[in-house]
């Protein structure tokens, strides 16, 4: 009897941790409409696969809910008075999954692997860095010197994720720089470690315990994405506790039947992407600014942000979340008829009947639907011959490359890649940007792109500011949008899941290590 | 002899309609709008960079000298690489297509499990109650879409009573592996691991049920016209005037030849559930090669969608071949004019 009761004391003690364990072990399901193509890190390109990146993987530095650039990997960074050469300190202890450190090497080989395969972000940084222009200077410093000023530099290093040169070289083949293997594993020293993947159905990661920023007490253990977008399987699985948060694709009715079950809430953050009417500056009736003055007084904006799409009012081409980038005199347009036949009344088409004007929209996109209906409404009574088209994306984005494909008014969402004004600006309106769907303004102004330009030519942060407001006045002078609202992102959540903040970058507002589990 | 030519030359006409369907579906992957190579460098890539990729997947050559690399690659059992998973295609098909079959053939089992003794019955029982029952049943299953009974069984056993998962082939917290067959079902019979069975039994069931509406309600009605035409014939009615009881008469004698044609057709319906399963498989988040496919096809991701139907006609093709190579040995009649056109 004694030797039974001692091992069975134990036991039970074994058996009661084991049972405390598994209680606290948090895992979260959250639903994706997209399939994780890659996660490569090199050759990310969607929000679905830096959502994975963004948990498997640590840059030199994060960038925080206000877009202000914060440490990660590296501890502290310096920047030469030419705001060419930026050289970053890395912090001590910091581990990728296998344990080993991360070392300045480590990210020299990340950076040098990102140029080479020339896929993923390295659009951002190709023309002003190369590969020699990465160096570590000892185990703990790494310096990139570029070959001219750019000033949004900082704010593209977030996407440089850093790999483990060890484990991608000895899973390398024939020189592909471990493509085939990072394709399908991960060598990071990010929060998450890839646990399995299904491609096309889901992926699981879990905890890096060591984890060099540590952990919080209410931390996630695991995270599962599960790939579905119809709604009825988010309801069912919402309701047999099988998910914790959305995706931000949901219907209203999922939305509200969530909210409505008592387990969850809709959280809603205002976000920095822009939802405008972009105008073929380039084509007729659109080439002429009175015409598309014109459209920008006759759109019901508030009908628009209050019913059709819910959205925040947008005044300009930068969201206010750029700070003191942002040119704080532009007014958010109003809905006005008579402004908008003033307008006509000058232009060159003046006095013209059944003017022909193209719109595009996103098909089976019902809210798109509603604002082409909404136009074509208010401009067939200005006069115009509207022709409403709606095509599958896929098709927008090769219109998009030709200037006389481009129909007059496309309705198109862009948010910013990166935390900087350049972001929104020279994708959207510099020349060497044309031919994209984030671009089918065609506005190729000389005096937008020397100001863009010179932005990224200039170190001194109030000039460059000065710069961008400059820019945006021009821009508005020649009205190439009509500014219909910023996007709000909205998800359900369950009650004891917190931590959800919008972060103007790709999807690093879906880093789950600063999310919590209120719950015990 | 005649046999064998008959053979050879299904044989050679099942290349020459893979050939031409390699031919139609390179054509329509590459007319299609929007350009593969932007799609998967994202819509901020870099002019140059596209160009690179359009030079390293070859689509700057010309139509006939891409199809020509393409077909070479086929020959040698190269699908090509996929943009949206970037890696082969082949891979991704031996991923995917395990999970699709088990699908498939849950759904076979079943449809035959249910359509043949209600086609049976109905047949033997005609004009009765419940023939007009099973008629009901079958014309429900045939008229229905599978997507929309994929929403109402998931909205009733996965929302109302929640009794089934309706998402996946595993539930998260099962750890399993299914390296042998891929089939999950029969790699944990393999591997012992029941808990790893009943859990993948559970994910399957209403996926099954969905996708075998339309094919209970085909071998049903199938079975019952057979059925009923079998049963007119003098030798049903020379065995009944025998006294031959009429479960033998029903099932030994009229049945064997009523489940010819529903043979025939089930051959031809495993084929074609293959590529047809991709509305149930997204629905209940099967991850299987039909929804791989849809998916391919909504990223222009062409490689990838040449590989499917690729390998969705190949299975066509195969069962067709089998089918009419069977029939012309069981029915010498076929083979002669087989032979003979």
């Amino acid at each position: 009897m004694k030797s039974a009761t001692k091992w069975l004391k134990p036991l039970l003690a074994t058996l009661i941790a084991g049972a405390g364990l598994a209680f606290a072990q948090v895992n979260i399901t959250m639903n994706t409409v997209q399939i994780f193509g890659t996660i490569d890190p090199a050759k990310v390109t969607d929000y679905t696969e830096y959502m994975a990146a963004a948990n498997l993987y640590d840059g030199l530095v994060d960038v925080d809910e206000t877009g202000a650039i914060v440490p990660l990997l590296a501890d502290s960074w310096e920047v030469s008075d030419d705001a060419k050469q930026f050289t970053f300190t890395l912090k001590d202890g910091a581990t990728f999954h296998d344990g080993s450190p991360v070392e300045a090497s480590d990210v020299v080989y990340s950076v040098r692997r990102l140029l080479t395969i020339d896929q993923g972000p390295s659009y951002l940084v190709r023309d002003v860095l190369d590969v020699d222009g990465v160096q570590a200077l000892d185990n703990n410093t790494v310096q990139f010197t570029l070959s001219e000023i750019f000033s949004p530099f900082l704010t593209t290093v977030p996407l440089m994720f850093v790999v483990n040169e060890e484990v991608v070289e000895a899973n390398a083949v024939d020189g592909d720089w471990g493509q085939e293997y990072l394709n399908n594993n991960a060598a990071g020293a990010g929060p998450y470690m890839l646990d399995s993947w299904t491609r096309g159905s889901s992926m699981t990661v879990k905890r890096y315990e060591d984890w060099h920023m540590g952990w919080h007490a209410e931390a996630i253990d695991q995270v599962r994405w599960l790939v579905t977008n119809d709604e009825a399987t988010v309801r069912s699985l919402a309701a047999a506790g099988d998910l914790h948060m959305t995706s931000q694709y949901q219907s209203n009715e999922t939305y509200d039947a969530l909210a409505n079950s008592g387990n969850f809430r809709v959280v809603e953050e205002p976000t920095a992407t822009g939802f405008t009417l972009k105008l073929n500056t380039k084509v007729a009736p659109t080439d002429d600014v009175h015409v598309r003055r014109a459209i920008a007084c006759a759109m019901d904006y508030e009908t628009i942000r209050e019913f059709i799409f819910p959205s925040d009012p947008m005044a300009g081409p930068l969201p206010p979340s750029f700070g003191d980038a942002v040119l704080d005199t532009i007014e958010v347009a109003e809905y006005d008829l008579d402004c908008a036949r003033e307008e006509m009344a000058q232009s060159k088409y003046a006095g013209q009947d059944n003017i022909p004007i193209s719109h595009l929209y996103v098909a089976n996109t019902p809210f798109e639907e509603e604002i082409a209906l909404m136009f074509d409404a208010v401009f067939t009574e200005l006069g115009f011959d509207v022709t409403l088209m709606a095509e599958p994306w896929n098709l927008i984005t090769e219109m998009a490359t030709d200037v006389n494909q481009t129909p007059n008014v496309n309705q198109i969402f862009f948010g910013p890649t990166y935390p900087s004004a350049d972001s929104m600006l020279f994708t959207q309106y510099h020349s060497d940007a044309a031919g994209t769907w984030a671009s089918m303004e065609w506005l190729q102004d000389e005096q937008v792109d020397s100001l863009i330009d010179q932005a990224r030519r200039t170190a001194d942060v109030s000039e460059q500011n000065e710069l961008y407001q400059q820019a945006q006045a021009r821009i508005m002078e020649l009205q190439p949008n009509a500014f219909l609202g910023l996007q709000t992102v909205r998800h359900a959540m369950d009650n004891c899941l917190e931590g959800f903040r919008y972060v103007p970058m790709q999807s690093f507002d879906y880093n789950f290590s600063n999310y919590s589990w209120t719950c015990n | 002899m005649e046999y064998l030519f008959f053979v050879v030359r299904r044989l050679l006409w099942s290349v020459v309609v893979l050939l031409g369907l390699s031919i139609v579906i390179f054509t329509i992957a590459r007319v299609v709008p929007g350009d593969p190579a932007r799609i998967a460098l994202g819509p901020l890539a870099a002019q140059e960079q596209v160009d690179k990729l359009r030079t390293e997947m070859g689509l700057d050559a010309p139509l006939p000298v891409q199809y020509a690399r393409y077909a070479g690659g086929l020959l040698q059992g190269d699908l090509g690489r996929s943009l949206l998973t970037q890696q082969s295609v082949n891979s991704d098909v031996r991923q995917t297509f395990p999970a699709t079959l088990e699908l498939v053939l849950a759904t076979l089992i079943l449809a035959l499990a249910i359509g043949l003794p209600l086609g049976v019955l109905a047949g033997r029982y005609k004009d009765s109650l419940f023939d007009n029952l099973g008629r009901f049943v079958a014309l429900f299953g045939v008229v229905t879409p599978s997507f929309f009974i994929a929403l109402l069984l998931q909205l009733l056993a996965g929302y109302v009573l929640q009794i089934l998962p309706v998402s996946g082939r595993l539930s998260p917290n099962l750890e399993f592996e299914a390296n042998r067959t891929g089939l999950l079902l029969i790699d944990s019979l393999i591997a012992g691991r029941m808990d790893v069975f009943g859990d993948a039994v559970r994910h399957l069931i209403l996926p099954t049920i969905a996708l075998a509406a339309a094919t209970i309600g085909q071998i049903a009605r199938l079975t019952r016209s057979s059925m009923i035409d079998v049963s007119r014939k003098d030798y049903i009615e020379a065995s009944r005037a025998f006294g031959i009881p009429n479960r033998i008469t029903t099932f030994t004698y009229m049945l064997r030849p009523s489940f010819i044609p529903t043979l025939t057709v089930l051959g031809l319906e495993f084929a074609s559930l293959l590529g047809n399963a991709f509305l149930v498989e997204m629905v209940f988040g099967w991850p299987g090669m039909a929804s791989y496919g849809v998916r391919a096809i909504m990223q222009n991701d062409f490689n990838a969608v040449m590989g499917v139907v690729m390998v969705t006609g190949l299975f066509f093709v195969l069962i067709n071949l089998v089918v009419d190579v069977l029939l012309g040995y069981v029915d010498p009649r076929i083979r002669i004019k087989g032979s003979q056109s």
